[in-house]
């Protein structure tokens, strides 16, 4: 062998050795060799996630672009820091960041803090409550005015947070609904079940009854609404009414006992896989909604097997659907909208977009995160929600950031981080709610189905807001662990300090020049105004932050 | 009706605030000229809402001769040849100011799209969001310095369709007040809080003048966000705080306490939501609201949604005839006792009736096909029914009624030209009945 050659294998194993080194240090070995090894190798996790992140947010901004090209739309101007920080805080954590975080944010010149920012929420306890809120309202939306229902629902959100916090995948999350065993011995085992981390409540919130099973799982999971259907062919779209209970064929093995209303006890038929239409002589088969018919498997039951189809990498409407959700939580509308009606009446605003989306999700294995983390790093999301221009009008080109209601619950935790005396919402038990304060704030803003970007403020809501009790502890300087009460008291805070807190405590903005401005002039007395109580002043400051529009919605 | 003018000083003050926006020449009555034609008193409308599809063969179209007609019998009222059900004896007594109007005839049997085309007159199709009838009608009728909102639901049930509740194209400036909860009449848990108004005082230790600093604070900040984010979020938070802060000053809102009413008054309405809801409706009126609608979506032990009665139909519909029947009742005789009625209309109707072959859960399933609504009151001519339906129930006979004919009958008996036009939000011009609607002239006065 020429000793070219031997060189060349020696230059070869060189490179090898060092390539391993850079790589990972797998084998640098020490007393920490193995932690060692492990952080590598997370950090290498962590980069090839940041790689993904970036490279689809960076296909959606194109093809969102390519859309304003094609239709003469120019886009507003980028959000500014603090806009950004506020609007992740809401959307990932439910509730607006406090006045340190804010500062330090603003103050941090890191070139990837957004990115970080988003990490760090997706890690937190709110994440967890407001994700596991958003699921169970989209899952069991009749608990939102049926009070009767409404008792299924802790035992419900116990078992969603649990999924929320190992960030199940989720098509398993969907799986585990859809086959939840069924069957049970007697009242007392169903009515346990019920109360129990479980997703009975699923069916428990639909009378466990297959036309409402058939119907919410179409229309929740799939995106499709097939309800019409039940009673008479759809007069818009395809659905015969055959096809709407060879669906709710899958659904055919469950008896149920009820009580008037109530459903007491449920058992299921094994294998059980047909239904009779009703007022009728006929008995259908249970069929997808493309109209396919099941490859049935031996001890695989009429749910496993409509589960599997569900979620199947290969159903159309599963990942399409989910991906549109997510989107729309995060813009407000979705690519489809609204979100549950997927049909031809009813097409996206960007189709490439939606089955690159789609593409993705399902690539990554149905990682909500993921999907989360790649939307909130696009320039789209990252815009403004300031109208520059009047191509930015319709909300469906996504040219500027919609404005977004919050739900109650956000509302609430708002206005408590902002007073100062912030806890984690708690839920109140079921019936009496509506008799506290907190419920009656709760009932007050209940959203009623209305859309998300064309919130409009009620007189009941603005009269609670300006002599309810949670503003008026939130203005009030006695009040204990105050935000007010403590920028009062500051003696390292001037005027300008003291209104700088407040805007940041309120709205997480510092305030304009000429806000600060006026303010400074309302809260300092001069020789033309009378000597004005400072305290008070303030006070009237922070109500009128707490007050306005933009306190009140995500921008 | 009572019109608390606002008096110079009171004036001066809010102007100052600029809290409202709006032209200044909204507050000059005499330049008040948009309201739709009005003589010395503008008239009222209450509707009474029933969600769910109110059988109407077992209220106000009995077939004692068929079948289908069930278990209920009807009985005879003060109008000689007009029976209708069992259930409303004290309505009976009042028949020569009710016009059951039995030949109703749609198309939808969806509850959430039957509420929706009921409720505006209109399909939901294409982009055009249509206002609900409380809205476009309490438009029509308003006053220009109402301290009332000119359009309160007490009650409403408004899950399965919000948009069929909501003001529409009109905006947020014509979205009802809402008091009192959707699940209703439970009669032992009734309590005259829910019919209240809350917040309505300034909180302790805050005084007027601080009101008013606050409030222009206020004013002063949202001017920038609104500038930059228009639209209706913005602007419906700025009016619903307008409308507040009216109410809050207003003498008017006295009209929701209901101590001030006589016990045995409250008694004979009934001591439920529905019928102190009623008992508040009458107040309104006299304080000039112009459109009141009271909600009946269950009774003591009845899930929410009652007059959906796919189940046990007889025994759901008699007890929601209990509650109904004295509450409508004695809101007629109330509004007579005080000269109100003749100025006062009032509606009864759901989104579609019930069918008339009862099902195996003796109970009857959705049914647009045919089905009754009911005038009573003012501006029309009690005391008759209009159509027919045939022996079985199934189909309308004579006079058939579609939602418009109604709409634009109810506009005229109001005063209102049904034909008066808004714009929506496509820019097109939206009448408020369907341009080929034809009134029921033989009820008109």
């Amino acid at each position: 062998m020429s000793s070219q050659c031997l060189y060349a294998q020696l230059l070869f194993l060189a490179t090898v050795f060092a390539g391993y080194s850079t790589i990972g240090s797998t084998l640098v070995l020490g007393e920490d060799g193995t932690a060692k090894s492990e952080k590598a190798t997370e950090r290498r996790k962590d980069d090839q996630q940041a790689d993904e992140v970036a490279r689809v947010a960076a296909e959606i901004d194109r093809l969102i672009a390519q859309h304003w090209t094609e239709n003469d739309i120019q886009p507003t101007e980028p959000a500014g820091d603090a806009e950004y920080l506020r609007r992740v805080y809401l959307h990932i954590s439910g509730c607006i960041p406090p006045v340190s975080v804010t500062r330090e944010f603003l103050m941090d010149e890191s070139p990837n803090k957004r990115r970080l920012v988003v990490e760090h929420l997706l890690d937190e306890a709110g994440y967890i409550v407001n994700s596991t809120r958003y699921w169970r309202r989209a899952m069991l939306p009749e608990t939102e005015s049926d009070l009767q229902t409404r008792f299924v629902v802790p035992g419900f959100e116990t078992w969603l947070r649990e999924h929320m916090t190992t960030n199940t995948p989720y098509d398993q999350l969907v799986r585990e609904i859809i086959n939840t065993p069924l069957d049970n011995d007697n009242r007392n085992e169903y009515f346990a079940r019920l109360q129990s981390s479980s997703p009975l409540a699923f069916y428990q919130a639909k009378q466990v009854a297959p036309e409402n099973l058939a119907a919410a799982t179409s229309r929740i999971f799939l995106g499709v609404q097939i309800e019409c259907a039940q009673c008479h062919d759809h007069p818009f779209d395809a659905w015969k009414r055959d096809e709407f209970w060879s669906f709710a064929a899958f659904f055919a093995g469950i008896v149920r006992e009820r009580q008037g209303d109530f459903v007491s006890l449920v058992r299921e038929l094994p294998d059980r896989r047909e239904i009779g239409v009703p007022d009728t002589d006929r008995v259908v088969q249970a069929m997808y909604l493309d109209g396919a018919e099941p490859r049935w498997r031996f001890r695989v039951g009429p749910r496993e097997t409509l589960a599997n189809w569900i979620t199947s990498a290969d159903n159309p409407y599963f990942a399409r659907a989910a991906a549109n959700r997510i989107w729309s939580q995060l813009f407000g509308i979705g690519i489809v909208e609204p979100i549950d009606d997927f049909s031809d009446a009813n097409p996206p605003s960007h189709p490439e977009l939606l089955d690159m989306l789609a593409r993705e999700f399902v690539a990554h294995e149905f990682d909500l995160k993921f999907m989360i983390r790649a939307i909130t790093a696009t320039k789209t999301y990252q815009l403004s929600s300031r109208q520059t221009h009047s191509s930015q009008v319709d909300p469906r080109t996504f040219a500027r950031m919609s404005l977004q209601g919050l739900t109650p619950e956000q509302l609430y935790d708002c206005l408590a981080q902002a007073a100062g005396s912030y806890q984690p919402f708690q839920p109140q038990a079921v019936f009496f709610a509506a008799q506290t304060p907190q419920g009656e704030f709760v009932e007050t803003f209940a959203e009623e189905g209305a859309s998300k970007i064309e919130r409009e403020t009620t007189i009941l809501q603005s009269l609670l807001l300006m002599n309810g009790q949670q503003v008026s502890l939130a203005v009030s300087p006695e009040s204990p662990r105050s935000t007010l009460g403590a920028i009062v008291d500051s003696p390292f805070l001037d005027t300008k300090g003291k209104i700088e807190t407040l805007y940041l405590a309120a709205l997480c903005r510092m305030p304009t020049e000429s806000e600060l401005r006026k303010a400074i002039q309302y809260v300092e007395p001069t020789e033309v105004t009378l000597n004005k109580d400072a305290t008070k002043a303030l006070s009237d400051i922070f109500w009128a932050l707490l007050n306005s529009t933009e306190f009140l919605v995500n921008h | 009706m009572t019109q608390t003018g606002i008096n110079r000083r009171e004036f001066a003050r809010l102007a100052a605030m600029g809290a409202f926006g709006a032209s200044m020449s909204r507050w000059l009555p005499a330049l008040a000229n948009d309201t739709a034609g009005n003589p010395a008193r503008t008239k009222s409308c209450i509707l009474l809402w029933m969600p769910g599809g109110p059988s109407h063969i077992d209220t106000f179209d009995p077939k004692p001769d068929h079948a289908n007609g069930g278990q209920f019998k009807p009985i005879a009222t003060s109008v000689p040849g007009i029976q209708i059900g069992e259930h409303f004896p004290k309505l009976a007594q009042q028949m020569e100011h009710v016009v059951p109007i039995r030949s109703m005839t749609s198309k939808e049997g969806d509850h959430s799209r039957a509420t929706y085309v009921i409720r505006t007159g209109y399909k939901a199709e294409g982009p055009v969001a249509y206002p609900t009838i409380g809205s476009v009608l309490s438009k029509a009728l308003a006053t220009p310095d109402a301290e009332l909102p000119n359009y309160v639901s007490i009650g409403p049930y408004r899950f399965l369709n919000p948009a069929a509740y909501a003001p529409g194209f009109l905006g947020p400036k014509f979205a009802p007040l809402v008091v009192g909860t959707p699940n209703s009449a439970n009669t032992e848990n009734y309590s005259d809080d829910s019919l209240r108004v809350r917040n309505l005082s300034y909180p302790q230790g805050v005084n007027v003048a601080q009101a008013d600093a606050r409030l222009n604070l206020l004013d002063g900040l949202e001017a920038d966000f609104a500038a930059s984010r228009p639209g209706v979020v913005v602007d419906s938070h700025q009016t619903a705080y307008r409308q507040a802060v009216r109410m809050m000053r207003s003498e008017a809102v006295q009209a929701f306490d209901l101590s001030d009413e006589k016990a045995a008054l409250r008694d004979a309405y009934g001591r439920n939501q529905f019928g102190q809801g009623c008992l508040l409706a009458r107040r309104l009126v006299e304080r000039g609201v112009p459109f009141v609608e009271v909600s009946l979506n269950g009774v003591n032990g009845s899930n929410s949604f009652a007059w959906d009665t796919h189940v046990e139909n007889f025994a759901a519909v008699k007890a929601l005839c209990e509650v109904l029947d004295p509450a409508w009742a004695t809101l007629i005789a109330d509004l007579k006792h005080r000269g109100l009625l003749d100025s006062t209309l009032i509606v009864w109707m759901g989104e579609f009736g019930r069918t008339p072959r009862i099902n195996g859960s003796a109970g009857r399933d959705h049914f647009p096909n045919a089905w009754s609504a009911v005038l009573s009151g003012g501006g029309i001519r009690g005391g008759q029914v209009v159509g027919k339906t045939s022996p079985d129930g199934e189909s309308v006979e004579d006079r058939p009624v579609v939602i418009g004919d109604l709409m634009s009958t109810i506009s005229k008996a109001l005063g209102v030209d049904p034909m008066q036009q808004n714009i929506s939000n496509v820019g097109r011009p939206i009448r408020i009945a369907d341009p080929e609607a034809k009134p029921l002239d033989e009820v008109l006065l």
